[in-house]
């Protein structure tokens, strides 16, 4: 069963630390955004295997609620 | 570069005045900013709400429901004009002598960061401002700029950051900002920008060029000693800053004791800063020689 | 009282106008960024318009109440609910004992602000319950909120079921474009024709190293009048360098050819200089813009900001509440 991780707040894409084919475990950070030059991580809620990517690092002006990662 | 015959009244938005007494660091200008901030105290001029002075200008925060920037102008007018000659303020002017680690480890730290990180070709502050200043060397930039009283003009940029002048003309330096800026600066580092001496009370960014460190707070949110009784910031406008150079081992006996409450502030708190025995004495002075 | 249970990005305890009278000694006043909807949500509870309440910036907190209270929310749409249920925005809002409200991320703005009747009583400081955090000054411990901090609340005569009228709001938008008022000054002078009249047409995108600090802007080259090269050695060798001068609030500070906004917690004073100011009536929309949107400026007289401010003020009462 597929697990979403989706972009928690509004910001810029600062780091992108997975990609697909990688073997993640429970609490791992997938990425991270910038947000008023703070840094929000944000964790792997599962263990399982990246399938999905979809927004690069540098990416800039995201959304709350954007999908990022897909862990099957 | 001038002192203006009539100072400029500019507009900051809405609810600001900044007031421009002229253009140069000139001492001068400051006792003419800081006396205008005494006389609006004094004569409680309506809808001013604060005012902060600076090297060559002050600031003036007004309401606008109970003045208008035409009538704040007008009487900001009148009392510069009641003020009369600099060469009459005296003002209450504490003296503060610091323990200073000069050419220090911790902001050479902070400077070999700089370099690793931001700007490679950055020369070493002390050796860069020695020869920009036209002095032999670190050693020398260490005597003529610990040999002089500095004049708390201003605070500000940072809570309880202070900014200094040198009151002894035979020790003015410059030194110009660092660019880009540094994104850290280790707490009482004491630096230069322009020609003004600031210490830093925290960490903080910074584009000072830095030399030398205190081991003694300038800011003190606990107000652990008596001198924080009135405020968390130690020093107010007017008053007076001795660097004592001092050996690594002796800053850290002071960090104990500052640790530990047994610090004891070395503070002269009885004299009264005279413009006119200030010139005075200034125009005695054989300003080719340096220390 | 209240339990954090989750802070958010960066929520902390503001009030109205902030902490004055301390600028000479570098204290910015920090206080809420949109003071429309601040103002607004505590007329809505019952309070003084600047009582003391919650910024809420990008990501909401979850809050449990642990006695009954009397609740607004306004500002940015962070989809309010408690115990789950939706709560509407510009409605004062009954909440017993022993219930959550939880705010999630922006939807449609940047920044809510929270009311509670009867106000937050924290410890002011400096004669101001806003918080500045960088320097642990005001707000709860001297900090934006962390998990298990307990907010104290002042007796409130708060009623439930009060609105703002859809008139009476700011418009907040996700067009992610704003015009936004500047008046000329103080060192307009210092930048030529062709550098003003390109600051005022251009686009300026607001970057996203910004904060309450300072909202830094790209943007066009400035270019600069005859005095910004004619001056002495001590102002500084970039153009923009000025001998160090106090900063009004909302200043566009030119730090080398970057412009940035000073806004509710930024520097005093410095050695750059300020061409234009943003008057406090336009605030909001700072407040409510995000990284990546566009910032158009237009000029208007110190008297025409001086009156805008007077309408908002006169928005945040009881005449605008149904």
């Amino acid at each position: 069963m597929a697990t979403e991780v989706r972009t928690m707040t509004a910001g810029n894409m600062w780091k992108v630390l997975v990609q697909p084919g990688d073997a993640v475990t429970e609490g791992q950070t997938l990425f991270i955004m910038e947000v008023m030059k703070m840094e929000v991580a944000h964790e792997s809620p599962a263990a399982g295997t990246v399938t999905a990517v979809h927004v690069a690092e540098g990416a800039e002006g995201l959304d709350a609620d954007q999908l990022v990662v897909e862990i099957g | 570069m001038t002192i203006y015959a009539q100072p400029r009244f500019l507009p900051g938005g809405d609810r600001y005045m900044l007031i421009e007494f002229g253009n140069e660091m000139n001492l001068e200008l400051n006792f003419m900013a800081q006396g205008l901030a005494g006389a609006i105290r004094e004569n409680k001029v309506g809808g001013v709400i604060e005012t902060a002075p600076c090297f060559a200008s002050m600031l003036v925060h007004y309401e606008p429901d109970d003045i208008s920037f035409a009538d704040l102008q007008t009487e900001m007018q009148r009392l510069i004009g009641s003020l009369g000659p600099s060469d009459d303020i005296e003002l209450p002017s504490r003296l503060f002598y610091f323990p200073t680690v000069y050419c220090d480890p911790w902001t050479k730290a902070a400077i070999d960061d700089y370099t690793a990180k931001i700007n490679p070709e950055k020369e070493y502050d002390p050796d860069f401002v020695a020869r920009l200043n036209g002095l032999s060397g670190a050693e020398q930039l260490v005597r003529v700029h610990s040999g002089t009283e500095y004049w708390v003009a201003s605070l500000g940029f940072w809570p309880g950051l202070p900014f200094m002048m040198a009151l002894d003309p035979r020790c003015v330096i410059t030194a110009p900002k660092y660019n880009p800026p540094r994104t850290w600066t280790p707490q009482g580092t004491v630096g230069m920008g322009g020609a003004s001496t600031a210490i830093y009370p925290v960490a903080t960014p910074g584009g000072y060029q830095i030399f030398a460190r205190i081991p003694v707070p300038i800011w003190d949110p606990k107000q652990r000693f008596d001198v924080f009784a009135d405020s968390i910031c130690l020093f107010r406008p007017g008053d007076r800053v001795k660097f004592v150079p001092v050996s690594v081992a002796e800053f850290e006996e002071i960090e104990r004791q500052v640790a530990d409450g047994s610090y004891t502030y070395n503070v002269v708190e009885y004299q009264k800063f005279s413009v006119a025995q200030y010139k005075h004495w200034v125009s005695r002075l054989d300003r080719t020689k340096r220390f | 009282m209240i339990e954090v249970i989750k802070p958010g990005l960066e929520t902390s305890v503001q009030d109205w106008p902030g902490r004055i009278g301390f600028w000479n000694q570098g204290f910015p006043p920090s206080g809420p960024m949109d003071s429309w909807s601040f103002r607004l949500a505590n007329v809505l509870v019952g309070n003084a318009p600047g009582a003391a309440g919650l910024e809420c910036q990008y990501l909401g907190p979850t809050l449990r109440f642990d006695a009954d209270a009397v609740i607004a929310v306004t500002g940015a749409d962070m989809a309010p609910k408690l115990d789950g249920v939706a709560v509407p925005l510009w409605e004062s809002v009954a909440v017993r004992a022993g219930q959550t409200l939880a705010l999630g991320p922006a939807k449609l703005g940047t920044r809510a602000y929270i009311a509670f009747s009867g106000g937050i009583a924290s410890e002011p400081w400096l004669g101001s319950r806003s918080t500045f955090h960088q320097a642990g000054v005001g707000g709860i411990g001297g900090s934006a909120l962390k998990a298990g901090h307990q907010i104290p609340l002042g007796a409130g005569t708060g009623v439930a079921g009060r609105r703002v009228k859809p008139e009476a709001r700011p418009p907040i938008h996700g067009d992610k474009r704003w015009d936004v008022e500047v008046c000329a000054g103080p060192n307009d002078d210092w930048i030529d024709a062709a550098g003003q009249e390109r600051f005022l047409s251009a686009d300026w995108k607001l970057s996203g190293k910004s904060n309450r600090t300072g909202f830094r802007l790209e943007g066009p080259e400035w270019t600069f009048a005859e005095k910004a090269y004619n001056k002495g050695p001590e102002h500084g060798s970039l153009p923009s360098n000025i001998i160090d001068h106090g900063y009004p609030l909302g200043a566009i500070n030119l730090a080398g050819q970057t412009p940035i906004i000073l806004v509710s917690d930024g520097p005093s004073m410095g050695g750059f200089i300020n061409p234009y100011t943003v008057p406090q009536a336009a605030f909001w929309k700072l407040g409510q813009s995000r990284p990546g949107d566009i910032y158009h400026f237009r000029l208007v007289s110190v008297e025409r900001a001086q009156a805008m401010a007077r309408e908002m003020k006169a928005l945040c009462t009881e005449a605008s509440i149904i």
